[in-house]
């Protein structure tokens, strides 16, 4: 299981799945705002 | 007077060991991955009562925001965020070449990583001189100025822990066996680039 704190190419890679997920809730938001 | 001294020795069961009683392992986790876990567990509770204050005065009261007749920097903090991001790829990559054995891709990557962490310092520091307005004219602005400064902070002493680094790089400290002196810092500074990302969505984007 990936755990960011036992190293720093495991923080790096759990930046990287942030960066996604953040990106994703971002565009779902902005876009519903855009529908409604 | 020595042959009791002897005699109590044995009787505590002393049976020639020199110096401080070895380390007492209670946990099951190893002490720096449970220092760290501690470190940045207590970094989000911070970090998380300044969120309470920010959603509260947003969701709570309804405040608009940004306040009226103010403008966040939205694409200005985007290039930071960029500059930011790629600062922890410049640190990943200058840690892997340690651990190939490669000391110019570490310095190389290092020294990237710091200049390009006082950049994004500069920046914001640049962006709170031509903002427009101060800490103490509305709610949003007081707690606009607190996240993205307590994040400034962060990286202020990440940039301090990458000069000791960087420093430490060009005397050439680090090698393919010893290297958590970058790894450590590296950790910090993935840590500090996750809470940029959440505070630029919070506070510039949504």
């Amino acid at each position: 299981m990936l755990n960011p704190l036992r190293s720093e190419d495991e923080a790096f890679r759990f930046l990287l799945y942030a960066f996604v997920v953040i990106a994703v809730v971002v565009g779902l938001v902005l876009a519903l705002r855009a529908l409604i | 007077m020595e042959a009791a001294g002897i005699a109590r020795a044995s009787a505590h069961g002393d049976h020639g060991h020199h110096g401080p009683p070895a380390a007492n392992h209670s946990s099951r986790v190893e002490a720096p991955l449970l220092g760290m876990l501690l470190f940045i567990v207590s970094e989000v509770m911070v970090f998380g009562a300044f969120f309470t204050a920010y959603f509260f005065i947003r969701i709570a009261q309804g405040a608009p925001w940004p306040a009226p007749g103010t403008q966040l920097p939205v694409e200005v903090a985007g290039v930071n965020t960029a500059i930011l991001m790629s600062s922890s790829f410049t640190l990943h990559r200058a840690h892997k070449a340690i651990k190939q054995g490669n000391r110019f891709g570490l310095k190389a990557g290092i020294l990237t990583t710091f200049l390009l962490g006082c950049t994004f310092l500069f920046i914001q520091i640049n962006e709170y001189a031509n903002i427009g307005f101060a800490p103490q004219d509305h709610a949003q602005q007081t707690i606009f100025y607190s996240l993205t400064g307590l994040h400034g902070a962060h990286v202020f002493i990440g940039l301090v822990l990458l000069l000791i680094v960087t420093i430490r790089a060009f005397r050439g400290h680090y090698s393919p066996e010893e290297h958590r002196g970058v790894e450590v810092p590296g950790i910090y500074w993935h840590f500090v680039d996750i809470m940029w990302l959440v505070v630029y969505t919070t506070v510039y984007i949504l």
